[in-house]
């Protein structure tokens, strides 16, 4: 065996030897932790990673930054190709070991293509970061260390890059003949070298090794660096969570004990084990790897609704904190004897105020290239603080108390449930013909089962949204619809008591809602409420069988297909109106085009906002914050019903009710409540049909 | 030391009892909840356990009331507290819950006893004080703050534009108001199940003459009817309150 030989397989089994090492510590760690979910759907997986990995999909949401990325990315997949040909050759002593593949010429010509070109990107990469300076990539959280950890990072990959441009050059000027080189021969043809040259042969042996040695070096560094992703990009994306975004993963712990005490039978003798996440033992495996595979580029954060209005929560600073706090707590975890150091995850690194204000908006969610579900995260520290301390903020915990007494968020007695109802009338050609909103419990008793039951949400107190209710179940009478609603038996979806962290609340509230939606044989259901919405659509089917579940936007869009809700003659020319997208209609759940078809079909001009569709920002409503009172800055709403007031649109339409809400008071913030007014879809259905 | 806190179901506060014609409250339907001014005390008597660790050993609930209320003193359990004994009897007036209260703290004596001022169904307000007076202790009544220093406890009163501070050695009973406790308390879950793990001590009580009956409940009258009038047509409202009304004249 030649010297250099030895050398490179020494310098190799180091490599590995340091790889193995780091990876037999991430293991350890991640077997302290409990599985997220079982791996299923194989195929399913493969083509999500190659779409959202392999594809960029997600980074290219920003085209131009996107496109950098991408091409650096499928870049190193082909130069990956060469670094292994580099690795044969070494351990074998042979040259360009590849060289005998029929494609080798098109291999080559593509990295010596690829090369410079990733180098330019990875510079235009150290000017963003350096003298542009791009807003997302600082914040409390971007510490020194962050950025000298980026930098580092992109100095490596501009010195392999630079080694390997000088490998082919000095390969090509040297008359190396395997392979095909083009900018390598123009570059040599610039820089007009000499024929041949002594020297040649040995820069090139030169290049060769410091760019094999760097790439050592980066390997072993990569996983102790924010740039882990390189490694584990792929399989999380591979391991994308089996559910939807707007489902959270349920406790079968707290269902088991809700379940007996519900059933009145007697608990399990032992108490289950710790709920929600105190500390960094606590989240699960998915975290985990989500906390490592964060490369902290700040999109989650920049699009946050809470940060962009001055509040205290960063998406990003979440999966940061468990990262760092498992670097810290990991060791003495393994060794099976770690303290209470008084530093816990929840609490400590992540505070009270910055895990009581996401608005659960999933806009993170969206914006992340690598798919990591920071909301999930965020509910673990909450479930903790709830199911265990009881430390919810004052404000939620006078709603659990108001839906486990009076089954509604608000401290309204369940006879009052149907007040919205009273009085009302429909306006049919000409004539006023009193409405009467049928209630199930009195159709059950007369042997009907209505074709659908509409569920009306605690939004039924209030005083606004009353009329929201008031102009659906016209256009439900207009259309001659076969529906009812519970009445005094509904009680809340249980949608706020699970965003805040009492899943306890929740379960209870899913029970027995399931067992009531049986009762009646429901199979339809259509509610105006996009919370409602997303909980039965997303997260009822765990626990029992659900009927299936409409939101009136689409049930408007879907009459106005079948014809039988036609724009009537005469009623065009109506002022533009602006639409604001509720989040968990929306990006949660993809309806973007029922509510604005519907807008269109009865003559409306719909003015987009700005950021609309799966841009949209939150009202600032949701996650259980239109009960909180902010003591930290974050006016969301007024954000929101400034950028909808720039639209120059009298009328904002949404399509529930917090959003409602929120807009209402942001518009009254601003002043501009005399010439502005936020309504509901339905109510412009309603006004324009003229019932 | 022990505080036991003598604990009163009441229909929940967002429910309109109804009256039956011969002026029964119904009240079989009615989901019950901890007295408010009771919840409160409670919560109080949990902080200082947790405050004045060793000081306060123990915090208990006393209810004397049919197993139907058993949910109400699950609800304690799961707020923290570390004993629920239920005297079995229904008492029909204050006289006779207290006679019922009396006699078990008689045997179980503690150093602090706390009653809710009055409970939000009767709003008789004589429970505690008699509770007191069988058992021959100090009470202090309306008290809105406490803190105990030592084998001392110190209660504040608020008064007409001042606030009194009494220093009163245990044993004593305080009736309490409003201000003891900021937000009652809300059980977390932990509670909840922990609380479905515990036994409550239930006690039986020979039936007791009330002392009192009542003859009847009646509703209040409704609210008359509203007239609206339009801030432009303003200067109508004095003639109908002349004519219509008939509360002024103008001679």
């Amino acid at each position: 065996m030649s010297f250099s030989r030895a050398i490179f397989l020494l310098l190799f089994l180091l490599t590995l030897a340091g790889l193995t090492w780091t990876f037999v510590r991430y293991c350890r760690y991640f077997r302290l932790l409990r599985p997220a979910f079982t791996v299923r759907k194989i195929l399913w997986r493969l083509g999500h990673m190659l779409k959202v990995a392999v594809g960029q999909t997600k980074i290219l949401q920003r085209p131009a930054v996107g496109l950098l990325h991408a091409l650096l990315f499928w870049g190193f997949l082909v130069i990956l190709a060469g670094t292994l040909e580099m690795v044969a050759d070494g351990l074998t002593g042979a040259e360009k070991s590849f060289s005998s593949c029929g494609c080798y010429d098109l291999l080559t010509a593509v990295i010596d293509v690829m090369v410079p070109a990733i180098a330019l990107i990875t510079l235009i990469f150290l000017v963003r970061r350096n003298v542009v300076h791009v807003s997302r990539f600082e914040g409390p959280e971007m510490t020194a260390r962050s950025h000298r950890d980026a930098n580092l990072t992109l100095l490596l990959i501009l010195l392999l890059m630079v080694t390997l441009m000088a490998m082919d050059l000095f390969y090509v000027a040297g008359g190396g003949e395997k392979g095909d080189y083009p900018f390598a021969r123009w570059l040599a043809g610039i820089l007009s070298l000499p024929e041949r040259n002594e020297g040649f042969p040995s820069a090139y042996r030169a290049s060769w090794w410091i760019h094999i040695v760097t790439v050592f070096v980066f390997a072993n560094y990569l996983p102790y660096s924010k740039h882990f992703h390189v490694y584990l990009s792929l399989p999380n994306v591979f391991l994308e969570r089996p559910w939807p975004w707007g489902h959270m993963p349920a406790m079968p712990e707290v269902t088991r004990e809700v379940r007996a005490m519900l059933a009145g039978e007697a608990p399990e003798s032992e108490a289950p084990g710790r709920f929600g996440i105190l500390d960094v033992e606590d989240v699960n495996r998915k975290e985990y790897l989500e906390a490592l595979t964060c490369t902290q580029c700040g999109r989650c954060t920049e699009v946050c609704p809470v940060h962009l209005t001055g509040g205290p929560l960063s998406p990003r600073k979440v999966m940061m904190s468990v990262r760092q706090r498992m670097d810290e707590r990991g060791p003495a975890l393994v060794r099976g004897d770690a303290p209470d150091d008084g530093r816990p995850l929840n609490g400590f690194h992540i505070p009270d105020e910055e895990l009581w204000a996401c608005t659960m908006c999933y806009a993170c969610v969206r914006e992340c290239p690598l798919s990591i579900r920071q909301p999930e995260v965020i509910l673990g520290l909450r479930r903790y603080r709830v199911l265990e301390e009881g430390g919810a903020p004052p404000e939620w915990n006078n709603v659990y108390t108001n839906i486990e007494n009076n089954g509604a968020l608000w401290k309204m007695p369940a006879a009052e449930r149907l007040a919205w109802t009273r009085g009302l009338v429909l306006r049919r050609d000409g004539e006023e013909i009193p409405l009467q909103v049928p209630v199930m419990a009195e159709k059950a008793a007369r042997g009907e089962k209505p074709q659908y039951l509409l569920w009306t949400g605690s939004a039924a107190y209030d005083s606004r949204y009353r009329k929201v209710l008031q102009a659906f179940v016209k256009i439900l009478a207009y259309l001659e619809v076969d529906y009812a609603v519970l009445g005094e038996e509904e009680i809340s979806s249980g949608d706020l008591a699970r965003r805040t962290g009492n899943e306890m609340l929740f379960v209870m509230q899913t029970l027995q809602n399931l067992e009531l939606f049986r009762q009646y044989g429901i199979t339809r259901i259509l509610t105006c409420d996009p919370h409602v919405y997303n909980t039965f659509r997303n997260e009822y089917p765990d626990f029992g069988e659900m009927p299936e579940v409409i939101h009136h936007t689409r049930f408007l869009e879907e009459m106005m297909e079948a014809g039988r809700i036609v724009l009537p003659e005469g009623a065009t020319g109506t002022s533009p109106v602006t639409y604001h997208d509720p989040c968990y209609l929306a990006r949660i759940n993809g309806e973007y085009a029922a509510p604005r078809r519907v807008l269109k079909g009865m003559g409306f001009t719909v003015r987009e906002m700005p950021r609309h569709g799966a841009k949209a920002l939150c009202c600032g409503g949701g996650g259980g914050q239109m009960f909180r009172e902010k003591k930290d800055g974050g006016e969301i709403f007024v954000e929101r019903a400034r950028e909808a007031l720039s639209t120059g649109a009298e009328t904002l339409v949404t399509a529930c009710p917090y959003c409602m809400t929120m807009l209402g008071d942001g518009i009254k913030y601003e002043h501009a409540e005399e010439k502005h007014v936020v309504r509901d879809i339905a109510e412009m259905v309603a006004e324009t049909l003229g019932i | 030391m022990k505080i036991v806190v003598l604990l009163s179901a009441v229909p929940d506060t967002t429910v309109r009892v109804q009256l039956s014609p011969e002026g029964v409250p119904q009240l079989s339907e009615v989901p019950l909840v901890i007295n408010p001014w009771d919840e409160l005390a409670l919560t109080r008597a949990l902080e200082l356990k947790e405050e004045a660790a060793g000081v306060v050993e123990r915090v208990e609930v006393l209810h004397a009331g049919p197993a139907a209320h058993e949910n109400v003193l699950r609800r304690a359990l799961a707020m923290g507290a570390d004993e629920a004994i239920r005297l079995d009897t229904s008492p029909q007036d204050a006289t006779s819950a207290a006679a019922a209260l009396a006699e078990w703290l008689k045997d179980h004596p503690a150093e602090i006893i706390l009653a809710g001022i009055e409970s939000s169904d009767y709003n008789g307000g004589a429970t505690g004080m008699r509770v007191a007076r069988r058992l021959g202790i100090r009470p202090v009544g309306g008290v809105t703050a406490l803190q105990v220093e030592g084998e001392t406890v110190l209660l504040t009163r608020e008064l007409e534009g001042m606030r009194e501070v009494l220093q009163v050695t245990v044993p004593l009973l305080a009736v309490v108001q409003k201000g003891i406790a900021r937000e009652p308390r809300v059980p977390s879950m932990r509670g909840i199940m922990m609380a479905r793990r515990k036994t409550i001590t239930v006690v039986p009580v020979p039936a007791a003459e009330p002392w009192v009956r009542t003859s009847r409940y009646a509703m209040p009258p409704g609210k008359p009817p509203v007239k609206m009038i339009p801030a432009e047509r303003a200067e109508e409202i004095l003639e109908l309150l002349e004519k219509e009304a008939k509360v002024i004249r103008f001679s």
